[in-house]
């Protein structure tokens, strides 16, 4: 009936010439078909189609997607048997290998749930009995032994001695794995039975606990590890086999998690450690507004972090609790200290070795006004040292803010005001930090005649130019790692801060008998590093919690770096009347 | 028989074209991705790291080894996929690619599919409407709105829609405005639909242009008036007869739309926090895990190509014209 619009090409010569002269027969046809009521109208044709179309295609798709993946749904339910919690986080990890792969994210999630360390890390960053019950040191603080735990078992049903111990720590003699470097001074380490370890240290290193309730302590079954027998052997990089009151159930790389308790903990027992909830998702939200959406949707009952400007708009509400939580993060607004920055272009070359230029720069800085604009929930931080470390001294008096003192150490130095000369620098920092600090930096700077280029760069092209090149004037980083002050006694590292004195300070602390006397030398070193100007610490950004009344239990401090989830759980009152769940859809 | 096989010449050329163009950007990829700087084994290893842990994952995911090495091992693990379907595994997730692939494109094309309905249904119907409707200002109101609507920028209209109906913020708390489901097709279907609007409203404006201008076209050839003249309406004109004679246009720009969008609906998968393909992508390339990222480029430059050639298929069968054209006209003299 349509020929006359549509099969042209295979029209036999006739019919090709009675087209050409009959647009008339066809109008005819058409006024004929729609007198008939037949008219089939093309447009409805095709969109019929594409509905249809797009229909089967949707279903075909989201059909096969359909994988064992009860995980990305997250209702809210509390009860023991089908207790269920989903937590929204910010940054996810890259990938599950956390002997291979930098990066907090891991030890948030892995940490005390899946994996576990000989050691246990509290809230307050001391450190109680994991793996190992208890332990003795030697007078000489050379000698360590710890006793293990009977009982031990990972989630495949291995057994856990001594001898996943030693084969666990001696696996990062190499120098290649995360977590090695916390075992300066190691000597050997030892297994006289099954649940005895015995670590021997050439020299004393008072941080050495500590570093074993976090990386370098994390016990991994010798026998299912890839270099193990590969009969039981696990992917790393995708999944988790450790001996914590959780599993890894499920895990979409940048997406989720869905950690499920683990029956027949052996913890329950030695630990008293009962997991409560038994089915915990956590979910990664990339964008801050994206996550907070999702909390006051109910989609997530826990959200860390949450920004301080965006808890406003939720603040009164009386379902949600808001806490912030204590850490170690440092905003650190590093100077180039080996080659001082500047360009030989305009004769400034290494000008920030000048102690002049980065005390003025200190002092231009109004780190309050910073951190008002960001909520006012972070905390002014003078040095290298946080609250919850070793060593930790208010020194936010060193440099208050003073554009008088700032102006006049320039003007020695021979830039700015009376001059006539503008000192250019370049703030180099990734874009996973606000763009405003940078903003906010320049402008405060200008006021000294300090003419800030601010670049914000991909992570990994920082990690090349800054971290590795070391190209750089001034450059902001997040340092959030605890017990981190080597790194202003290491010459090499990217900040190339070399003052003898901090180094002797720093290596004594390490030697030291007491914490008491660590804590002083510490605490000295950090003094000296601050007035040398070294470097700005911006603030100490704290996370600030959010979670639904109905949670309990939480953790709080350092809850980016440590979240121990067996300690959470669910209010009781809250049995069947689970919130919004139509269907259990979401 | 001549005209059918003069086709399939045509057709095979053009195959081959595809190839070669394939080769071609592969290699551009694979430089370009180069120049970037850092590298995955920096971004693994973090700031905490010692050089000997950096070296140690250097040499595990073979980034020493030289780059025709490394582009070898490359096209090697593409051209073999296509009969094993197996892509590698990514440097650093060490997920399987193909899986994380087709788990990606499950959340993005169901998207840019219900988007493109709700595109095609809103810009086709307004376009005859602001041309057929009785009533003078409803003409020219759709004319400025979908200027207005085709102005906005999808992350707006996705905020704006959240705030309007998103569970738990919206003033109609109705639909699910984060991630996505797989609990059910119909909850899948729904946390799909706000992020669809967005987009699915902004690109309807935008077919509501091309195709008036479409029409408008047509009338000026004076097809309609001799619709109007064999008895038609001009409602009735422009509903069958012009959209049928502008059907090739608009298929030429959704074609186009089609094959954008996978780039296009970035800004919203991100704002509802859908796991599609443009987060991936994103993802991977600040994570500089380029062997990844060479894929992932390298199968959207397969199917932008791929779309562009059934856009030219599509063209002949609908319009006679191009057809009889190719039969007897100038390419006969060529050949």
């Amino acid at each position: 009936m349509k020929k006359g619009y549509s099969g042209g090409s295979a029209l036999p010569a006739d019919k090709r010439a009675q087209l050409t002269r009959g647009t008339d027969n066809a109008l005819n046809a058409r006024v004929r078909m729609v007198r008939a009521g037949m008219l089939q109208n093309v447009w409805w044709q095709m969109v019929s189609v594409v509905v249809a179309l797009a229909v089967l295609v949707s279903a075909v798709v989201v059909a096969y997607a359909r994988t064992d993946d009860a995980g990305a749904s997250g209702s809210f339910a509390a009860g023991s048997a089908n207790s269920r919690l989903s937590i929204g986080l910010q940054l996810a990890p890259t990938n599950l290998d956390i002997r291979q792969t930098s990066g907090t994210a891991l030890d948030q999630l892995l940490i005390g749930n899946v994996y576990e360390a000989l050691l246990t890390r509290n809230e307050d960053n001391s450190v109680s009995p994991g793996l190992a019950q208890s332990w003795e040191v030697s007078a000489d603080r050379l000698t360590y032994t710890f006793h293990l735990n009977s009982g031990m078992t990972f989630s495949n049903g291995d057994v856990l001695d001594s001898a996943d111990v030693v084969w666990s720590i001696r696996s990062m003699m190499g120098g290649s794995l995360q977590g090695s470097s916390g075992l300066e001074n190691f000597a050997s380490v030892t297994a006289p039975d099954a649940h005895t370890v015995v670590l021997k240290l050439s020299k004393p290193y008072s941080q050495l606990l500590w570093n074993l309730s976090g990386r370098t302590g994390l016990v991994f079954d010798e026998k299912a590890s890839a270099s193990g027998a590969s009969a039981a052997s696990y992917d790393a990089k995708t999944q988790a086999l450790g001996s914590g009151p959780y599993v890894l159930s499920a895990y979409e790389p940048g997406v989720s998690a869905t950690l499920t308790a683990r029956s027949g903990y052996w913890g329950e027992q030695a630990l008293n450690r009962h997991a409560q909830v038994h089915t915990v998702v956590v979910k990664y939200f990339a964008d801050p507004q994206a996550g907070l959406n999702a909390f006051t949707s109910g989609d997530v009952q826990v959200l860390a972090p949450i920004s301080g400007n965006l808890t406003d708009a939720i603040k009164n509400d009386a379902r949600f609790t808001f806490k912030t939580g204590e850490g170690t993060d440092k905003y650190v607004l590093a100077f180039n200290n080996k080659t001082g920055g500047g360009s030989a272009s305009d004769g400034t070359a290494g000008v920030l070795k000048d102690k002049r230029v980065r005390q003025a720069i200190r002092y231009a800085i109004d780190e309050d006004a910073i951190i008002a604009s960001r909520g006012g929930t972070d905390a002014a931080l003078g040095g290298p040292i946080p609250s919850l470390d070793p060593g930790y001294e208010d020194l936010t008096g060193l440099y208050k803010t003073d554009l008088k003192k700032a102006r006049a150490l320039m003007a020695e130095a021979g830039y700015g005001e009376g001059t006539g000369r503008t000192l250019k620098l370049r703030l180099m920092y990734a874009n996973t930090y606000p763009a405003e600090i940078g903003q906010q930096l320049r402008s405060q700077l200008a006021r000294i005649g300090i003419d800030l280029d601010v670049q914000r760069v991909e992570f990994a092209t920082w990690l090349s130019t800054v971290y590795k090149q070391r190209d750089f004037d001034l450059s902001m980083v997040d340092h959030n790692e605890s017990h981190d002050f080597s790194q202003w006694a290491n010459p090499d590292y990217y900040y190339g801060y070399d003052n003898s004195d901090v180094q002797k300070l720093y290596a004594q602390a390490m030697e030291a008998v007491t914490d008491s006397e660590r804590d002083a030398l510490l605490a000295r070193a950090g003094r000296i590093v601050s007035e040398d100007a070294a470097a700005d610490w911006i603030m100490n950004y704290r996370v600030v919690t959010a979670w639904d009344k109905r949670v309990q239990g939480f953790p709080l401090n350092m809850n980016q770096v440590n979240m121990p989830l067996w300690k959470v759980s669910l209010g009781e009152a809250t049995v069947g009347s689970t919130p919004s769940e139509e269907g259990g859809a979401r | 028989m001549t005209g059918s096989f003069r086709r399939l010449r045509r057709i095979l050329s053009r195959f081959a074209l595809f190839l070669v163009m394939l080769w071609l950007v592969s290699v551009v990829i694979f430089l370009a991705l180069r120049v970037l700087p850092g590298d995955v084994a920096a971004v693994v290893v973090g700031t905490n790291s010692t050089q000997a842990q950096y070296e140690a994952v250097r040499s595990e995911l073979g980034l020493n080894d030289p780059l025709v090495v490394q582009y070898g091992r490359w096209m090697g693990q593409v051209l073999s996929s296509v009969w094993t379907g197996d892509l590698g595994t990514s440097l650093v997730t060490g997920q399987a690619m193909s899986a994380r692939l087709a788990s990606r494109a499950a959340v993005t094309f169901p998207l840019i599919v219900l988007s493109m309905v709700i595109a095609l249904i809103f810009g086709i119907w307004t376009a005859v409407a602001s041309l057929t409707s009785p009533r003078g200002w409803v003409r020219a109101s759709l004319r400025v709105v979908s200027q207005v609507v085709g102005a906005v920028p999808a992350l707006w209209a996705g905020l704006l829609l959240i705030v309007l109906f998103g569970r738990g913020m919206g003033m109609l708390g109705v639909l699910p405005a984060q991630g996505f489901s797989r609990a059910s097709l119909v909850a899948a279907l729904a946390s799909l639909l706000l992020p669809a609007l967005s987009v699915g409203i902004i690109t309807g404006a935008q077919f509501f242009r091309y195709t008036r201008s479409a029409l408008l076209d047509v009338e000026k050839d004076d097809y309609l008036t001799w619709s109007m003249a064999a008895g038609m309406t001009y409602p009735q004109a422009v509903r069958s007869t012009g959209l049928r004679l502008a059907t090739p246009q608009i298929i030429s720009v959704a074609g186009v739309t089609f094959a954008s969008m996978i780039t296009g609906v970035l800004t919203v998968e991100t704002l509802f926090n859908l796991p599609g393909l443009a987060t991936i992508l994103l993802s991977d390339i600040s994570e500089r895990d380029l062997p990844a990222v060479q894929t992932e480029l390298l199968l959207l430059a397969a199917f932008f190509l791929a779309v562009g050639f059934l856009i030219d298929v599509l063209h002949t069968w609908l319009d006679p014209r191009v057809s009889r054209g190719t039969m007897n006209g100038t390419q006969e003299v060529r050949a």
